[in-house]
């Protein structure tokens, strides 16, 4: 049996050297797992619009949203090179989100708050791949870290700005609603894909979520 | 996903909006101030004439113009003796207008003082439906308040809502938007109000209230907007190809290829251990 117990602490070393190897061998958007989540809950998950003492109010109050005339254009994130030009998107006939088919395109979702609100959580999604192959323009967000700048450019106002706080993986279907919310801290959201990649079920059956700090001046 | 719940809440509860006396949709909209609250906001639609509004004998409103609606208030919930005066009338004269409105926990309620067909002024309560709405929809309720016969409201050239009798309120989920809407004569072409644009933005709950009288030919539109009604969207498919959870080079396909080998190599050469061992 000591000669088994033996060879099975072999097989286990060379298996856990050979991932490793692949793991720091893999550019992050080769990999067939999601980037590593960090900065545990955020801002987003903390305050959900149900669970806020303020949120009822907004609800049964009148039309009293802080809407921000300001449309955004385009986001950057210099130290992992994503620039992508942004168009607003709303839902599809099913419910879903519409993304933008161009992966170098960034949809912001228009029926929330833009970026540079001073509530709510501002949502950017891009597509992590193309049908053609191309990686998208937020496949980049699997190379982000806490504390990376984010630059939002809008028409006819100072860039809003943010800093890198979190990034989880959450299953597609288990979206928090969270990331949607209308009020509380102002956030931004950064949405894309994320593997398991099962062509029969749809693809990516994951999305990776960014969640963004406003910098404060 | 967490918002289907509340969605088929409120599709149910939205079946009882006619009655106040049903229970509300709270579970999807909670009262501000915990359960024995109730979200009232009062509605004027009776021409011509500057209210004061009491509720139990003590002043709720004043000097409150026709066409207009208050801003929700919280209220305990209970039964409340409503009487409108004519403004500086009350409380000791003559109500132009009373009656008891029963206001459940958690109810979203707007009474509404109008005309009824014939042109009596009259007190109604309706119930607002402030239950989800799916992501890019909002929530359009017409509420029939003037001296005047049954209408067709439509929307974008559209027959809405059909029939629509004083004192009710028809209600549907449409999508967010500007739409051009009118009120003709019910099964006619006949306006009898508008056109009017209406932005429904997503969301929200937009009640409009036709409200005057025919006779007068002061009919008139009125709207009422609440907020916080919307839903996440169900999910963000933000992918295409695979390509980016493909590994896609040859040397890591190589690398794969060893792990998996050396797996089934030392796998087998382990049983055969194990069998010669037993053998």
């Amino acid at each position: 049996m000591g000669d088994v117990s033996r060879r099975l602490t072999g097989l286990t070393v060379a298996t856990a050297a050979l991932a490793a190897v692949l793991t720091f061998g893999a550019t992050p958007a080769e990999q067939a797992s999601p980037p590593p989540d960090f900065g545990g809950a955020t801002a987003a998950d903390a305050t959900t619009s149900e669970a806020s003492p303020g949120a009822a109010s907004d609800r049964a109050g009148p039309s009293s949203r802080v809407r921000s005339a300001l449309p955004p254009q385009r986001i950057l994130i210099d130290t992992v090179g994503l620039d992508a030009r942004i168009r607003p998107v709303g839902v599809t006939g099913a419910g879903d989100m519409a993304v933008p088919s161009d992966p170098a395109v960034a949809g912001w979702y228009r029926f929330g708050p833009a970026p540079g609100s001073n509530r709510g959580s501002s949502v950017l999604v891009g597509h992590v791949d193309g049908d053609t192959g191309d990686l998208g323009e937020f496949a980049s967000l699997y190379e982000v870290r806490p504390g990376d700048p984010v630059e939002v450019r809008r028409a006819g106002a100072e860039p809003a700005r943010y800093r890198v706080t979190a990034r989880s993986t959450v299953p597609k279907d288990s979206l928090p609603p969270s990331a949607f919310r209308r009020s509380g801290p102002p956030v931004l959201t950064l949405i894309t894909c994320a593997p398991p990649f099962v062509p029969g079920r749809g693809g990516y059956q994951a999305n990776l979520i960014v969640t963004a700090e406003p910098l404060t001046a | 996903m967490t918002s289907r719940t509340p969605l088929l809440l409120g599709a149910s509860a939205g079946a009882c909006a006619l009655a106040l006396a049903v229970a509300a949709p709270a579970t999807a909209a909670p009262a501000a101030d915990g359960d024995d609250k109730a979200m009232v906001s009062v509605f004027h639609g009776v021409p011509g004439l500057t209210v004061d509004v009491y509720a139990n004998g003590d002043e709720l409103l004043s000097d409150f113009e026709p066409g207009t609606v208050t801003d929700p208030q919280s209220l305990d919930a209970g039964t409340y003796e409503i009487q409108v005066f004519e403004a500086g009338q009350g409380p000791d004269g003559t109500p132009a207008v009373e009656k008891e409105i029963d206001v459940p926990a958690g109810a979203n309620a707007t009474v509404a003082a109008h005309l009824s067909a014939d042109g009596t002024p009259q007190l109604t309560a309706f119930t607002n439906d402030v239950s989800e709405v799916d992501a890019g929809k909002s929530r359009l309720t017409v509420r029939h308040v003037a001296a005047a016969p049954a209408v067709d409201v439509r929307a974008g050239g559209q027959p809405v809502f059909k029939g629509l009798e004083n004192p009710k309120q028809d209600t549907a989920v449409v999508d967010a938007g500007t739409v051009p809407a009118d009120v003709v004569l019910a099964g006619t072409d006949t306006v009898a109000v508008g056109p009017a644009d209406l932005n429904l933005e997503e969301g929200t709950s937009n009640i409009v209230y036709a409200w005057g009288s025919a006779e007068d030919k002061n009919l008139a539109l009125a709207t009422q907007t609440l907020s916080g009604m919307e839903s996440a969207p169900n999910t963000v498919n933000a992918g295409g190809s695979g390509a980016a959870a493909t590994p896609n080079s040859s040397d890591e396909w190589l690398a794969w290829a060893a792990v998996t080998g050396m797996v089934a190599l030392t796998g087998a050469l382990l049983i055969r251990r194990t069998a010669s061992r037993r053998g």
